[in-house]
């Protein structure tokens, strides 16, 4: 028999001798009985005339004329858009200056990109460009923040009382409504301030309290008091050492019947409230009350 | 120069193709909703290329689109096929043993039929029932006539073995 005889078959294709053997097998008896049975088979109904109508109906093809969709050019336009959009904000992005900022009682390390360190105090906040950093070193601040500034470039922290340039060295900054303060640690510190350029040298301080300069002679750690949780003070009117209070415990202090310009010196603790507080009134001979969020304090004479 | 754009032309490829793929994605999946649904896509995506295709192209292209449709994608049910009543209006003078016998039959047919992987089923049935030629059906699914007489010789083999329970 030759191959796919059976196929062969249904299509008279097998040869006299085949197919009288071929009629001789056992099997042809049922072979012809499934020929015979898949006569009778149906396929499921079908109506192409309404199939026909179906589509017509979907795709309007009689009336309306064909215009060639062209979803690649609408795709196109919607691509564009998007594109411009997305290359608009990565420049717009790009442009944005870098910046950290901390809220009271917070305080937050910030590694620049040439590896400069900046402690930022409660309440403050820097900013700079990275793109630009490779040329100017400059650093936007409002608070108070402690540098460690790498070997390098001029590095300048402006800030809106005046401004520091360095070329590497360790210094604090602080610059809060009326008081602006900047100390040297290490190296040299080269303050502008109305104009007038002023060096310090390690070890000093240059202080600018309500638009006046204070001497200010220097300090003995390495370090601003409060990178270890301790805020010190040498001569400071009272209300700024209470709005560094307030800074480091986000608390809202009021005070009563006290001399808040009289000049404090000393150090309150910025991790133990109670401590703090006793560190702050006992000097000064004022009296505090805690409550929540507020604190007050009063003068001995007040009822 | 005539275009499958035209609707005449449109038209007459549908009527003339319409039923057989219907037929040929039910014989495969044995799913009526997906086989009108596949009929429906062929036609919109020939109507969307009928610049392209030419009519003599036409119809290669709707099995190739229909084929594509749920390649891999349903699985196949139970094939559920009719009986043509031919003996309704006619006299019959066969015994009840034999109606029986027939009857019988035709549900040992049914079964082997759908135990039959999927390309000889859609062979056999479209050669049967449709009365396709080997070679219209080799170019519906796109292979050569020889596989189609292949399928065909292993479906009536395979058929007969189960009916006869070799």
């Amino acid at each position: 028999m030759q191959e796919n005889y059976l196929a062969k078959w249904l299509n008279n294709e097998l040869s006299e001798t085949e197919l009288s053997e071929f009629k001789k097998s056992d099997a042809y008896a049922t072979y012809m009985k499934i020929l015979n049975a898949s006569k009778q088979l149906e396929a499921p109904n079908f109506d192409a005339d309404s199939a026909y109508e179906n589509f017509k109906n979907a795709q309007d093809i009689q009336d309306v004329k064909v215009v060639p969709l062209r979803p690649f050019k609408s795709f196109l336009r919607v691509a564009a858009v998007i594109v411009i959009l997305l290359t608009g904000s990565y420049f717009f992005v790009n442009s944005l200056d870098e910046s950290y900022s901390t809220q009271l009682a917070e305080r937050t390390k910030v590694v620049l990109p040439d590896n400069s360190k900046i402690i930022l105090n409660a309440d403050s906040k820097i900013s700079f460009s990275e793109k630009k950093w490779d040329k100017e070193r400059n650093v936007a601040l409002t608070g108070e923040a402690f540098f460690k500034v790498a070997k390098g470039k001029k590095f300048t922290v402006s800030t809106e009382a005046g401004t520091v340039s360095v070329l590497g060295t360790q210094f604090n900054v602080e610059n809060r409504a009326d008081f602006f303060e900047v100390t040297c640690y290490e190296g040299l510190v080269s303050v502008l301030y109305k104009n007038k350029e002023q060096k310090l040298p390690a070890g000093t301080s240059f202080l600018v309290v309500n638009g006046k300069i204070m001497d200010d002679t220097a300090i003995k750690n390495g370090q601003p008091s409060w990178v270890n949780n301790e805020s010190s003070f040498k001569s400071i009117p009272l209300k700024y050492v209470l709005a560094e209070f307030e800074r480091q415990y986000n608390v809202k202090v009021k005070t009563e019947n006290v001399d808040t310009n009289q000049l404090f010196t000393g150090t309150f603790s910025n991790t133990a409230i109670k401590i703090a507080l006793e560190s702050i009134s006992t000097p000064s001979k004022i009296s505090y009350k805690l409550e929540g969020e507020n604190v007050l304090f009063y003068g001995e004479d007040t009822p | 120069m005539s275009n499958v754009c035209e609707e005449q032309i449109f038209g007459s490829v549908f009527k003339a193709n319409s039923k057989t793929i219907f037929n040929y994605i039910y014989y495969k999946f044995g799913n009526e909703e997906k086989a009108n649904d596949a009929v429906q896509e062929a036609f919109v995506k020939l109507w969307e290329n009928c610049a392209k295709v030419t009519p003599e192209k036409a119809k290669s292209y709707l099995y190739t689109v229909a084929n594509n449709l749920y390649l891999n994608v349903i699985k196949a049910e139970k094939v559920r096929l009719k009986y043509a009543d031919l003996h309704s209006n006619a006299i019959s003078n066969e015994s009840p043993e034999y109606i029986l016998e027939e009857k019988q039959f035709k549900q040992k047919l049914d079964n082997a039929l759908n135990d039959l992987p999927e390309n000889q089923r859609t062979t056999f049935l479209l050669n049967r029932i449709d009365g396709k030629k080997y070679a219209e059906i080799a170019e519906m699914e796109g292979v050569s006539i020889k596989a189609i007489e292949k399928r065909m010789h292993l479906a009536l083999k395979s058929l007969r073995e189960k009916i006869d329970g070799i």
